[in-house]
Formats: C-alpha cells, sequence, structure tokens
C-alpha cells in the first residue's frame, strides 16, 4: 500500500504493463518526447523505445484506425487521446470499427484496445476543451466505459481494462490527476460493472461517477458532520456495463436518490440512471429522482461564469437538503 | 341529451362538491339559470345552465365529491325525467357530510386509522398525490391515504407523513401502559364531543397554515402608530356622504399605506421560488376576511395604483361576497402582501402567520386612547400597534424594520395616502 496521486498511479501501472507484456505498447499525441501533455507517459519512452511508446501525429481518426487493426492482430494498443474534446474524429473507427468487429465476424479477432481520455470543465480551457462527452460511449453497445474516481480504482481498473477482450474508454479527469490516496501493490486489479457504495448512508442516495462522485464522497461527509443528515454514495466506476443491482439496492434502502454528474443534464447519464430505478424500484421511491448536472452551454471561458455552469459541491449540498426527507432535515 | 359535468372552476381545482341543488328533477331549465352550487378548494360558486331543457336527473347528489368532467346532470327534453338522485350511478371519490356532524361516539377510532369502507389505499386514493413509497406503506399499514394532509412538494403524502400516523398510532397505546390514564387517552374522546367535518376550504387553510409555521422562519417586527390624525381625516373623508356613498375604513387607509410602502419597497413585495427571489410589479394586498367557512384572503389588485375610495368600494364588495361564501377564485388570486385586521374587537396586539407565498403580513391590532408625552405635558392620542411577520429568507431586520417606519409615516401623515 502506497500513498500516490491518480497521476502517478496511472503511469505505474502503464509502466507496469509495458514490462509485462511486450504485445502492449501506448500510442497519442505527445505521449513519448514531451512525456505527454499531462505527464502520465513521464520517462516511458527512454525506459521502452519507439515501438513501445509511439508519438503520433495530430489526426486521431488515423491513430485509433491504426490501434484497432493492430488490436485484431493481436497486440495491446493503449492509446491516449489528449482529452475527450479531440476522440470526436475517431468516432467512425470507435464506434463503427473498433465497437462493432467482434461481433460481426464471428468472434474471429476481439479489439483488446484501451482509450484512455480525459474530460471535465474547471481549468479555463473554454467550450471545446472542457466538455464531458462520455455519454456518447455508455450509450453504444460493444464498448465498455469505465470511470475511476480514486488513484486505486484508476490503478485497478485500468489493469482490468488492458486483459479485457473488448475496447475500452478509460475516462479520466483533468482535476483528479493531483488527487492522493492508498494504492495497493501487487497484482490488484477493479472487476468493471461494479459499483462502490463509497460511504453507507439511510436518508438519501447521491450516486455519481468519475470526479463527481470525489466531490460527492466529500459533501456526504461533511454534511454528516454539519447537519446530521445520513447520506449514502455509490461511485458507479463502470458506466458501461452499469452494475443496476448496488444502484437498486441503495435507492430500496434510502428511498430517495440524487445523480451527480459533471456532464449536462439532458439525456445524460442521470437520465439513464432515473429512468432505471424508476423502471425498477418505483414502488421504493418516496420522491422523484433529482439530478444535478452542468448548465447547458457551452462552458465560457471566463472564470467567474465557467464557475456559474459547471455543477459543484454547493449544487449538490442544495439538492440534498431541498430532497432530505422532512424529518430528518 | 347533454350531460352536465363537473366544470373546473378554478386552476388547482381536481374536484368538487355539490354544496346543493337549486333545482330539482323535472325542473323547466333557461339558459343562465343557477342550477345548484359547488364547492372547490377555493370557494363555493354557482353551476349555470348553458342549455335550455328539462333537468332530467341528478347524478351526484348535494354533499358528494366528484372529479372535474365527472356527469353530475343531465338535460333532456323531459321524457327521461328520474326523481331521485342516483347516486349509485357514479363513482363518487369520496362522501363528504359538506355541513352535517356525527358524533364521535359513532365511529370507532381515530380517523387516520380507520379504513373507510372497503379499499384502505386502494381505488379510492386514486385522486390523493402520494409517493409510491407512502402508497406501499399505507396499504402495509392499512392506511387511508385520504385521511393525511400530505407534507411534500405539492401536497405530496411522502413516507414522513406515513411515519408520523404510525407513531401516532403507538404511542397513545405506550402512554396508556406507562401511566394508569387518570385522563382517558386521546384516542377515546368524551362521548359528548361532536365529529365536524371540515370543509374542503378549512382543510385547504389547514393545510397551508401548517406549512407556513413549519416551512417559513418567520420573524416579528412591530411599531406603534399614532393614529389621532387619521382617525380625524377619516371623519372628514366621511363627513357629508351622500346615501349611497361608501365610506372609507381605517383598514382601507391602511391597506393603501401598506401598498404605498411597497412600492418603495419592492423586496417585501415578492416571494422565495428555489433559489430566486419573485419580485412583483402589480402591488395585490390581500385582507384576511373572517367568513362563515373560516378565513378567507381576498385581494384588491394594484392597491397603490388605486384612490382609498375606489379601494373602500372594492373592499366592501369583497366583504360581502366573502360572506356570502361567493367569492369566485379570482378574487382570491394573485396576492402579493396581506393584511390582517382584528382592532375591531379590541385585540391590544397580535401576530399572524404569513400566507404563502407572500413574504409579509401585517396584524394590525386596536387603537386605543394613551397618554402621550408632549413638550413634556401628557396629551391623549389615539395609539395602535402593527406587527409585520416576514419570512427571513426574503427580508432581513433592517428592511423590515425601514419599511415599517415608512407604513407607519404614511398612516401618521394621512394626507399622503390620499394622492
Amino acid at each position: 500500500m502506497a500513498q500516490m496521486t491518480y497521476r502517478q498511479a496511472l503511469h505505474d501501472t502503464l509502466r507496469e504493463e509495458l514490462l509485462r507484456n511486450e504485445n502492449v505498447f501506448l500510442l497519442g499525441e505527445e505521449i513519448g518526447n514531451f512525456e505527454g501533455s499531462y505527464k502520465i507517459t513521464a520517462g516511458l519512452l527512454k525506459e521502452f523505445g519507439p515501438r513501445r511508446v509511439v508519438d503520433t501525429p495530430i489526426c486521431e481518426n488515423g491513430f485509433v484506425g491504426m490501434a484497432t487493426g493492430a488490436a485484431m492482430l493481436g497486440l495491446h494498443p493503449i492509446v491516449e487521446i489528449m482529452t475527450i474534446n479531440f476522440i470526436i474524429p475517431a468516432m467512425d473507427e470507435i464506434v463503427n470499427h473498433a465497437a462493432k468487429i467482434y461481433y460481426m465476424f464471428g468472434g474471429q479477432c476481439p479489439i483488446p484496445m484501451v482509450i484512455r481520455t480525459p474530460g471535465g470543465g474547471g481549468q479555463q480551457l473554454a467550450a471545446t476543451h472542457s466538455q464531458n462527452l462520455e455519454v456518447w460511449f455508455a450509450h453504444v453497445p460493444g464498448l465498455k466505459v469505465v470511470a475511476p474516481s480514486t488513484p486505486a480504482d484508476a490503478r485497478g481498473m485500468l489493469r482490468t481494462a488492458v486483459s479485457d477482450p473488448n475496447p475500452v474508454i478509460f475516462l479520466e479527469n483533468l482535476a483528479l490527476y493531483n488527487v492522493k490516496g492508498e494504492v495497493p501493490d501487487g497484482d490488484y486489479t477493479v472487476p468493471f460493472g461494479q459499483a462502490k457504495v463509497t460511504k453507507e448512508g439511510k436518508d438519501l442516495t447521491v450516486i455519481s461517477y468519475s470526479r463527481m462522485a470525489a466531490v460527492a464522497l466529500d459533501v456526504a461527509q461533511r454534511m454528516e458532520q454539519e447537519n446530521q443528515l445520513s447520506i449514502e454514495v455509490v461511485d458507479l466506476c463502470s458506466l458501461r456495463p452499469l452494475d443496476k443491482t448496488t444502484i437498486l439496492n441503495s435507492v430500496k434502502k434510502t428511498n430517495r436518490a440524487i445523480v451527480f454528474e459533471e456532464d449536462w443534464r439532458t439525456y445524460g447519464i442521470g437520465a439513464e440512471i432515473a429512468a432505471t430505478v424508476q423502471e425498477e424500484a418505483f414502488d421504493d421511491l418516496d420522491a422523484p429522482v433529482k439530478r444535478v448536472a452542468s448548465i447547458e452551454v457551452p462552458l465560457p471561458y471566463s472564470k467567474s461564469l465557467e464557475r456559474a455552469a459547471l455543477t459543484g459541491a454547493k449544487h449538490l449540498e442544495d439538492a440534498i437538503h431541498s430532497l432530505a426527507p422532512r424529518r430528518r432535515r | 341529451m347533454p350531460e352536465i359535468t363537473m366544470p373546473r372552476l378554478s386552476d388547482t381545482m381536481e374536484e368538487g362538491t355539490i354544496s346543493r341543488w337549486l333545482k330539482q328533477p323535472g325542473d323547466t331549465i333557461q339558459k343562465g339559470d343557477i342550477l345548484g352550487e359547488i364547492e372547490t378548494d377555493k370557494a363555493t360558486m354557482d353551476l349555470e345552465a348553458y342549455e335550455a331543457g328539462v333537468l332530467e336527473q341528478i347524478l351526484v347528489p348535494a354533499g358528494e365529491t366528484v372529479p372535474i368532467g365527472q356527469p353530475i346532470a343531465i338535460i333532456g327534453t323531459g321524457a327521461g325525467t328520474i326523481a331521485a338522485p342516483a347516486s349509485k350511478q357514479v363513482q363518487p371519490t369520496k362522501a363528504v357530510q359538506a355541513s352535517a356532524s356525527s358524533t364521535l361516539e359513532a365511529l370507532p377510532a381515530p380517523a387516520v386509522s380507520a379504513p373507510h369502507e372497503s379499499a384502505a389505499a386502494g381505488d379510492g386514493a386514486a385522486a390523493v398525490k402520494a409517493s409510491p413509497l407512502a402508497r406501499r406503506l399505507a396499504e402495509e399499514h392499512n392506511i387511508d391515504l385520504r385521511q393525511l394532509q400530505g407534507t411534500g412538494p405539492g401536497g405530496r403524502i411522502v413516507r414522513d407523513d406515513i411515519e408520523e400516523v404510525l407513531e401516532q398510532r403507538t404511542a397513545p397505546a405506550a402512554a396508556a401502559q406507562a401511566a394508569p390514564a387518570p385522563v382517558p387517552p386521546p384516542s377515546a374522546p368524551p362521548p359528548e364531543a361532536e365529529l365536524v367535518k371540515l370543509s374542503r376550504v378549512q382543510l385547504l387553510i389547514a393545510r397551508r397554515l401548517t406549512e407556513s409555521k413549519q416551512t417559513i422562519p418567520h420573524f416579528y417586527v412591530s411599531s406603534e402608530v399614532d393614529m389621532t390624525d387619521l382617525l380625524a381625516m377619516r371623519q372628514t373623508l366621511n363627513a357629508n356622504l351622500g346615501e349611497d356613498g361608501v365610506k372609507v375604513t381605517v383598514n382601507d387607509l391602511i391597506v393603501k399605506a401598506c401598498a404605498l410602502a411597497l412600492e418603495k419597497f419592492p423586496e417585501v413585495n415578492s416571494s422565495l421560488k428555489e433559489d430566486s427571489f419573485v419580485r412583483y410589479k402589480h402591488i395585490n394586498v390581500g385582507m384576511a376576511v373572517d367568513a362563515p367557512t373560516g378565513l378567507v384572503v381576498p385581494v384588491i389588485r394594484d392597491a397603490n395604483s388605486k384612490g382609498v375610495r375606489s379601494i373602500a368600494r372594492e373592499s366592501k364588495a369583497l366583504i360581502a361576497k366573502a360572506r356570502n361564501n361567493k367569492l369566485a377564485p379570482a378574487d382570491l388570486e394573485g396576492g402579493t402582501f396581506s393584511v390582517s385586521n382584528l382592532g375591531m374587537m379590541d385585540a391590544s396586539t397580535f401576530i399572524a402567520v404569513i400566507n404563502p407565498p407572500q413574504a409579509a403580513i401585517l396584524a394590525v391590532a386596536a387603537t386605543r386612547k394613551q397618554f402621550v408625552p408632549v413638550d413634556g405635558q401628557p396629551v391623549i392620542r389615539d395609539l395602535m400597534t402593527m406587527t409585520l411577520s416576514t419570512d427571513h429568507r426574503i427580508l432581513s431586520g433592517a428592511t423590515v424594520a425601514r419599511f415599517l417606519q415608512e407604513v407607519k409615516q404614511l398612516l401618521q401623515n394621512p394626507y399622503s395616502v390620499l394622492g
């Protein structure tokens, strides 16, 4: 067990995977000489050389297609898309090819490809560099989408991703890279399709993922101290496959749920969770499922406007106050 | 053969109670005749005939409540007249003993715990707003949802409300066991007590006032006003008034003074809606009126831009309507501030409960002669205490004090309210 940042956990895991399996290789923009825009791949080119750590031109459709082909032929590519905003040119390769080939051609070739990419706003990177587009991928059968919120989960899920025979969208978050936490050593993995109850509670459930799951846990702990509210926090960890059982068990216990997500509200992850809960736990609901998400605008550059548009701890607190059962408020 | 259905008489109306029928089966009906009276959640209103013909059949007898849209009577040529009201042909949502009262002796248990008829939380509860969980719990514990007042959003019955009923069920029994009761437990009231059913208006008042006192952080600021000059001015205003002239009351002047002060303090003329303050463009002052069916608050619209004589005429008409149960929903809607006056009943001071979603209500007490020092000498003046109840989420003490000061100055310089 060691204390490290989310960035360090990713770096160390990539390095271990490169050491463990010579079919694993990394590719992406600026990951070699420049050591990664967010320094996740620092030192790896020097250690493993340009056959294993490949700097690509700025052409996501090209190198994601290349990685898909490499995976078809038995390699294990780990692609870095600098931020999720730049994944858009590669949609055809991901959705029409990587997600379909294993299925359409009689299971002849699995696509053991991992696409690592950070999402999220709040860094004053303006509208085209601050998005949360994970729901596009969570919608597509044939893909797996995971979104770890802690350094330990980042490590455990990245290892699971590398060994998965399907293309995996591995969602990181710019604001999580410096977050520190305990990370177990050794052959530690975290399975896909299993949500975690990161805090137990009785009065209501907050369901979240990625960075917002970390914010939710923080808010829940604080409000337990300050407001005597007992809040359960569910960290989805995987968006596809989605662990409905953990969500439903929690809602059956607390009878009230908030979905807290950094993406836009309409057609978002929250909409999917809310629909699932009303379909499968209707008689356990004491209030409509509430969604707390960001304002539906292209994210402004101006610091104050950006802050106003993004959701955060304050929005969640307000939602908890308005949804908590009266007798416990 | 045209059916007459329960009309929608207000925006919030979901069902209505037939207070009484004024026509009987067999009566010839002219277009525009008043067939009967319908009590809604807001007011009692006339049921007007839109077709001429013969009232053939009354489908819903007086005292019963049905949802809007349900047929309540049939007007035709007279061929199919059926004398007796056929109440069993329709499914009333509930039978309300409108004015009748029954002794408690006849009732087995407290209202909340007695499942009515066959369906406890079943079909009859469909019109009741309740969360799915509350419905399930009510069914499990045999609780009649129709007997509960929901405290959730929009009056929805939620788990909290069910839990309270369950606690009340166990509490008296536990108390009785703990102490060999010298007083009979609350579940068995003395047989001479009477159970009087609440009318829809009374139910609504009960719910709204509970909600107000439980959810709005009230605070109170009082001020004493010298009314001597205002009373003198009023006397002048009303002297030499012709036979049909409308007298201006002290309350009319207070309403006008409040309206003028609200113009200067728009933050008092506002509401809280989620994360916003709603500042109203119109100043509509409600007056609490003691009507036979309970407390009602008809509204004088745009009171700031009306003269005191117009206000007097309107308030007189509204009070008369209130006393006769003739207030229309439109008379009761849109208030942005309220005045409650118990001065004529000699109340020396009192505080009122805020009428949501308004931010404040002014409680006006009696005017009394008191000695006041003027230039070091005791002088008799007419003093009145007024107390403003205020929503602390919307207003702070300093603003409220300044607002009250403005009202006071207007009343003490009464000619300014004539402007």
